[in-house]
């Protein structure tokens, strides 16, 4: 009942300050602690939300990503009909690791040189002491192979697959394939124009479709093959194209090259001579100077004459024929005995400048415009280009344009006078055709078919008649440079064909680098001995495959030329 | 009381089971899932071995191995022009000329005289030549429809037209006959297609045929022992100077045409 005295009641301030201490401490503690628990009530949360998260939507463990879709390490290369032309498929590779081999080393390289006769016992030995760590014995090694060296049970030995790029039709087409080095990238053709659309993931899933067909291929090369083993050429180039859509439908250079094993291929053989090579083509030019003359006006009918005589002086040169006229002759009659003199004139009236824009527009004065990154550059007079020179242009001499471009120019000329690029991807959804320009109007297109049919049917281009395929072109001798000089024995031989001729759709060119004469061609080296024969024996192969009938009663409107003949043969 | 005591309990058991509930859904969920790729990684293993081996036939099989058997082991070549045929027309005309040939000149001939008996009554009064040619285009007509039929029945027409006649002669119609009616029914189609049915074929029509020829050289009277039926009223009434020239200008033709 003490009214507590103020001393005892108050507290000692030291004592207060300690209880304030204390009280702020424990807030302290207890911010601190809930900090601590929200910290872990959160990171539980988390880990139960993820578990959750990953319970419904989550990958589960045994998931194998790489298996869910069919993904080439590098993309296909199909034909125009989905024909396998480079896959990439896993290989076995035999490797050793020299310092892993623990067993004995001379009965395994003795083993070895049983399994894989391509190096001695010695070798296998010396490479084995040889203390390198790693070493290829075999790629692509077959699978009864494997399976023996496998049976040595060296730790040693390392057996794997690896991608790798194969051909499965060999030699077929490797000009326009190319192939791959060692790490699959490409070096040549295709594989190296298209490399990046053929490995990116994004797009190798897809087959590459080329517009080469197989089929056409096969027989151009197999019949351009087989007359320069009988001509014993040097080289040889053939293209079919098609006239409407500037396809490629086959392109082939001689002497092949095996794409599987690229190392063993001599550089002349690596060389694609159907588009990095350009060559004087000779008279196959000779039609582009008549259609050009029609085109501008100075031919209005095949029967338009010239003065041949048998040596034409011009611009203080002479220009000679093979089979001179000595007379007076019509266009008809000089496109069918294939007349320098005649031509000459033609393209004299014409004129450099008509004759350089008409080449121009038809893409004779640049690269050759393909997707291949081999592509040769056309060779013109440059600046001696005068008057005589347009003569000599006039009949394929003094220009060299490679034999894909000669295809585009006749490709050109009788797809009623529109230019399309060539390509060598097959037109369809993913590739449209490109946008056609025109270089000749579609009556010269329409007549031209006549002229060059005449050709075949009487002219120098007889053997390269198909029955019943209708086949009009012309045929082309051009000496040959050597050392700077025309050669008066050597030819590079060549025809430029269309077909059918009433309604042209496809053209052949093809090309012989210095044929030989043989007892059946009578000691001539000429175009209509040599390379005729192998337009005919292609085009009666291939035409059927691309859908062209025979049909013996059918012919181009012949009364254009044939009353300007003059037959002094029959 | 208790109830509501352990309501939080049943409240916290629920929530547990809808969670296990839930968690078991998914699990399912997943391993369905996980079987399914299963499924797809085996589908793309074997659409690799299917790759592979089809690279492996492409191979071996490729256009220039081909190209290698063609010419060396099977000698081909391209075909030429004249192997390709336009349509189904061309084709048929490959293979129809000859049998027709065969067909028709046999029944000309046996029905040739068939005609002449029916219209000989009728034209016997006139005999001059304004009734021949009124009875050659009836004759004719039946002939043809005549001809068809024997074919296939040539008992029947035989017998339809002269009925009297084989009372006569049973002997050598029959055997003309029997004949006829059998093969005939067994193989009309096979007849008609083949060439070599020539003998079945001639059987019903020519059997009649080749007897009179040959016994009209045998005996001169008999001359028309097929026409036997016919004969009676044929041979003697119309030796017809002009059905006869008409006739036989037929019969004639087709055999050496044949």
């Amino acid at each position: 009942m003490n009214a507590p005295t103020p001393a005892l009641v108050a507290p000692r301030p030291e004592r207060l300050r300690l209880v304030g201490q204390r009280r702020q401490m424990l807030a302290v503690i207890h911010q601190r602690l809930m900090f601590g628990m929200l910290v872990y009530a959160g990171i539980v949360a988390l880990i139960a939300l993820r578990i959750l998260w990953l319970a419904a939507f989550g990958d589960h463990a045994g998931r194998k990503e790489e298996l869910t879709a069919l993904i080439p390490d590098r993309g296909d290369i199909v034909d125009r009909n989905g024909e396998p032309l480079a896959r990439t498929i896993d290989a076995w590779t035999i490797a050793i690791h020299p310092k892993k081999v623990i067993g004995d080393k001379l009965a395994l390289a003795h083993r070895l040189s049983v399994l894989m006769p391509e190096r001695t016992e010695e070798q296998y030995f010396a490479l084995l002491r040889s203390g390198k760590t790693f070493f290829y014995l075999r790629r692509r090694a077959a699978p009864e192979l494997v399976e023996q060296v496998n049976a040595i049970g060296e730790p040693g030995l390392a057996i794997q697959r690896e991608p790798d790029r194969l051909y499965p039709q060999t030699s077929l087409a490797a000009h326009v394939l190319g192939y791959t080095d060692i790490d699959g990238h490409g070096v040549a053709g295709i594989e190296r124009a298209f490399d990046a659309r053929l490995s990116d993931p994004a797009t190798r899933g897809n087959p590459l479709v080329l517009s080469i067909s197989s089929t056409v291929q096969q027989a151009l090369e197999h019949e351009l093959q087989d007359a320069m083993t009988t001509f014993s050429a040097l080289g040889a180039a053939g293209v079919v194209m098609d006239v409407h859509t500037g396809e490629v439908l086959a392109m082939t250079s001689l002497p092949q090259i095996n794409p599987n094993v690229p190392g063993d291929a001599p550089p002349d053989a690596r060389f694609n001579r159907a588009t990095q090579g350009v060559y004087e083509l000779g008279s196959t030019f000779k039609p582009f100077t008549v259609a050009m003359a029609m085109d501008s006006g100075t031919i209005k009918s095949f029967g338009q004459q010239y003065n041949c005589p048998n040596v034409l002086p011009a611009y203080g040169q002479l220009v000679h024929d093979t089979h001179p006229f000595g007379r007076i002759c019509t266009v008809a009659e000089i496109m069918e005995e294939s007349s320098n003199i005649g031509t000459a004139q033609i393209a004299d009236q014409l004129g450099t400048q008509r004759q350089k824009y008409w080449l121009g527009k038809m893409g004779f004065l640049g690269p050759v415009p393909i997707e291949l990154k081999e592509r040769g550059y056309a060779l013109t007079p440059g600046s001696r280009w005068g008057p005589f020179e347009t003569m000599t242009v006039g009949y394929g001499q003094g220009i060299a344009v490679a034999p894909l471009q000669l295809a585009m120019g006749y490709a050109t000329l009788f797809d009623g006078g529109v230019y399309h690029p060539p390509t060598l991807l097959k037109i369809g959804p993913g590739h449209p055709l490109a946008p056609g320009k025109r270089v000749f109007s579609a009556d010269t297109s329409y007549r031209m078919r006549s002229l060059l049919r005449l050709v075949v049917m009487k002219g120098t281009g007889r053997k390269a008649d198909a029955p019943g395929y209708r086949v009009g072109g012309k045929t082309g001798t051009a000496q040959k440079i050597i050392d700077g000089r025309y050669s008066k024995t050597i030819n590079i031989t060549s025809f430029a064909g269309v077909f059918p001729m009433d309604d042209p759709r496809y053209v052949i060119v093809v090309m012989l680098d210095a044929p030989k004469a043989t007892p059946e061609t009578f000691g001539f080296t000429t175009a209509g001995w040599n390379v005729a024969p192998v337009v005919s024996r292609t085009i009666s192969r291939i035409a059927p495959m691309l859908g062209v009938a025979p049909n013996l009663g059918r012919e181009p409107d012949m009364s254009e030329v044939l009353p300007f003949v003059h037959d002094t043969k029959e | 009381m208790s109830g509501r005591s352990f309501g939080s309990l049943f409240m916290v058991a629920s929530c547990a089971g809808a969670a296990l509930g839930c968690y078991l859904v998914s699990l399912r969920v997943a391993s369905e899932r996980s079987a399914l790729e299963d499924v797809e990684a085996r589908i793309v293993l074997t659409q690799q071995d299917l790759r592979m081996l089809q690279t492996e036939i492409g191979t071996r099989g490729r256009l220039s191995q081909l190209e290698r058997w063609n010419a060396g082991a099977f000698e081909l070549s391209a075909p030429g022009a004249n192997q390709f045929l336009q349509g189904s027309f061309e084709l048929a005309k490959l293979t129809q000329p000859q049998h027709k040939v065969d067909f028709q000149a046999p029944v000309v001939l046996a029905s040739a005289p068939a005609p002449e008996p029916q219209k000989a009554p009728i034209g016997e009064p006139a005999t001059d030549e304004s009734g021949a040619p009124a009875i050659t285009p009836i004759g004719l007509l039946h002939q043809a429809s005549l001809k068809t039929e024997t074919r296939e029945v040539p008992a029947k027409t035989a017998m339809a037209t002269p009925l009297p006649a084989e009372t006569k002669s049973t002997d050598r119609p029959v055997t003309a006959a029997k004949p006829a009616p059998v093969k005939s029914a067994d193989k009309p189609g096979l007849a008609a297609a083949k060439s070599t049915p020539a003998k079945p074929a001639h059987a019903p029509a020519s059997a009649a045929l080749k007897p009179t020829q040959k016994k009209s050289v045998d005996k001169a009277v008999a001359a028309h022992s097929e026409p036997v039926t016919k004969r009676i009223q044929l041979a003697k009434t119309d030796p017809l100077a002009p059905l006869a020239e008409k006739h036989s200008g037929r019969p004639k033709d087709s055999p050496t045409g044949r």
